[in-house]
């Protein structure tokens, strides 16, 4: 989803705008900002490939396999945000760190890469290029915090453009679903069904339908 | 009054004295007389009175502010020193009663800790008006209420799938009349279990009388209640597969769950008598209570080994994932209460673990 949670920000923003937490010590600054660095380079690598694609294919279609390699490495590197968070180097909470990096990794792996038929989507062009651009704004914007020199652009970027790229990111993420919703029925992936020997079964179809209705309350 | 009225007698005498014995007998006897009842009446009380003058009771104010707005409810005024933060609450409630003094929350400074209801209003006078910050802590229910409901909850819910309810299992194969002993026994030992916890809430544990949020009842709540839902659903559907290893399987294992049932019971009426006494329990003639030399919280140990028996016996994953999270849950639990008890006892020296004997 394409939320723009704190991550990689060595400061506490708090309303009364002092300093209140200790902020990482200066190993840990390094290693976040060089971590940040990489991302936002990443992710320009993913909106560079999306444009080069679109100018050599001449349409917005199937643009998916020229990125997918760039995509699955660097939105599973985010995993990292959640040791940061648990390791106290990030002051955000594990739980809601996780949460939301789990949530694209879930999109990621096991919905575009697990549902092939799913990848010429035009709904994955779009949950693509909103998490490019939003990622790209808050490597950034964590980078240059972490520097203490963060442009008023970042910062107004930010803050603004994910009114429009919140709920693109979203539209995409619920139309992906939808659309792998029938291959799933059909090869019965990711379904272990009774009866069998631990007793146990389930069912990825209404799996994916209940993460569908979660997006509600999330909103 | 006494004072008063003394120095008039005396003059009296004195002027009689200056005058001298001039007045004629019984005239003097019958002044006499008189000054002597005017003394006697005006004397009062006969003991002297507690030399108490000037000392008045200092009574406190205590006054209340919303911790948010800063604006002030009320003010509790005429507060003894004798009083402690429970009875500043109840006082509160009679002004404002929409608060039970359960959900009032005070703290001394805005983002302070909450106060406890023991400490004294003396403690915490710096002058003659207190100021506390309130916050309405929400709707409170005792925590008797929470584990009764959170264990009646699952012996009920676990029934419904025993009998096999025609809504859930709406396939023809559900009029089957066959199932494998170990599903009766599951259910037997399911019973048990919540039925012995129901029992030692209503009868063994001394709960202390305080409160938690409604919020904790109801995430506890359904924990509980969906894994056993999870769970009944599993055990007692139509297509449930016994254990693999046929019977030894399942009567090592309900021995087991048997044996970690009568453990907990035993540790739980330890654990009630150790209040009383002043030191950690120790193992008695008992030998479920024996575990109290490795682990400080045999309890958690014991209710960890029904479940896993539980698991076994069934054969049943979302069995073993309930386990796995109270096992979790559990240990967290032990470990607090066992850097409690290593300070309160001075258990340092004796190298015992929380939970699990020698691990954990």
């Amino acid at each position: 989803m394409a939320a723009p949670g704190s991550g990689g920000a060595g400061r506490a923003e708090n309303g009364y705008g002092s300093q209140r937490r200790k902020g990482p010590g200066a190993l840990a600054t390094t290693y976040l900002v060089i971590y940040n660095v990489v991302m936002t380079a990443g992710w320009l690598v993913i909106a560079v490939g999306i444009v080069r694609a679109y100018l050599t294919k001449g349409s917005y279609h199937s643009l998916y396999y020229s990125i997918e390699k760039p995509l699955k490495f660097f939105q599973t590197g985010a995993l990292l945000e959640i040791l940061h968070c648990a390791f106290g180097i990030v002051p955000s909470s594990v739980v809601l760190t996780a949460f939301q990096v789990m949530s694209r990794v879930f999109l990621t792996w096991a919905v575009t890469h697990s549902v092939k038929e799913v990848q010429n989507e035009d709904s994955v062009l779009l949950f693509v290029v909103a998490w490019t651009i939003t990622e790209i704004i808050r490597y950034s914007f964590y980078t240059f915090s972490l520097l203490n020199h963060l442009p008023y652009l970042i910062k107004w970027a930010r803050y603004t453009l994910f009114i429009v790229l919140y709920p693109m990111g979203v539209s995409g993420e619920l139309l992906t679903i939808y659309a792998a919703l029938p291959f799933v029925r059909q090869a019965g992936l990711y379904s272990i069904s009774l009866p069998n020997k631990y007793n146990f079964s389930f069912d990825y179809y209404t799996f994916l339908i209940l993460v569908m209705i979660s997006y509600i309350p999330t909103f | 009054m006494f004072r008063r009225h003394k120095p008039s007698v005396a003059e009296h005498k004195k002027d009689f004295a200056v005058h001298g014995a001039a007045l004629p007998g019984p005239q003097n006897d019958m002044r006499s007389f008189f000054n002597l009842s005017q003394l006697v009446l005006s004397a009062g009380q006969l003991r002297s009175p507690p030399i108490l003058r000037h000392s008045k009771i200092t009574y406190f104010e205590v006054e209340i502010l919303d911790a948010q707005s800063k604006r002030q409810i009320c003010v509790v005024d005429k507060v003894p020193p004798s009083f402690s933060l429970l009875d500043v609450k109840h006082k509160f409630h009679k002004t404002c009663p929409q608060w039970n003094p359960s959900r009032i929350g005070l703290r001394l400074e805005r983002n302070g800790p909450y106060l406890k209801d023991s400490i004294s209003i003396q403690s915490l006078a710096v002058s003659s008006i207190i100021t506390l910050y309130f916050t309405d802590l929400g709707q409170q229910v005792t925590w008797t209420t929470v584990f009764l409901t959170e264990y009646s909850g699952p012996l009920l819910i676990y029934l419904l799938f025993y009998i096999r309810l025609s809504s859930i299992y709406a396939e023809e194969e559900s009029t089957e009349s066959f199932r494998h002993p170990v599903v009766h026994l599951a259910c037997l030992c399911h019973c048990l279990h919540y039925v012995r916890h129901l029992l030692e809430t209503l009868f063994v544990h001394k709960i202390s009388g305080g409160h938690t949020p409604l919020k904790n009842m109801i995430k506890g709540c359904a924990f509980y209640w969906g894994f056993t839902s999870w769970i009944a659903y599993y055990v007692n559907h139509p297509r449930y597969t016994p254990p693999s290893f046929g019977n030894r399987q399942v009567i090592f294992a309900a021995l087991a769950f048997l044996m970690c049932e009568a453990g907990n019971h035993f540790i739980n009426v330890a654990l009630v008598q150790q209040n009383h006494s002043a030191s950690f329990p120790s193992p008695t003639y008992n030998p479920f209570t024996w575990l109290f030399t490795l682990v400080s919280c045999p309890n958690y140990t014991y209710e960890i080994g029904s479940w896993i028996s539980f698991t076994v016996m069934t054969q049943t994953l979302p069995v073993g994932i309930f386990a796995f999270l109270m096992a979790i849950q559990m240990s967290l639990w032990a470990q607090k209460k066992h850097r409690l008890y290593v300070k309160k006892y001075n258990m340092g020296a004796l190298r015992k673990t929380a939970m699990i004997p020698f691990i954990f």
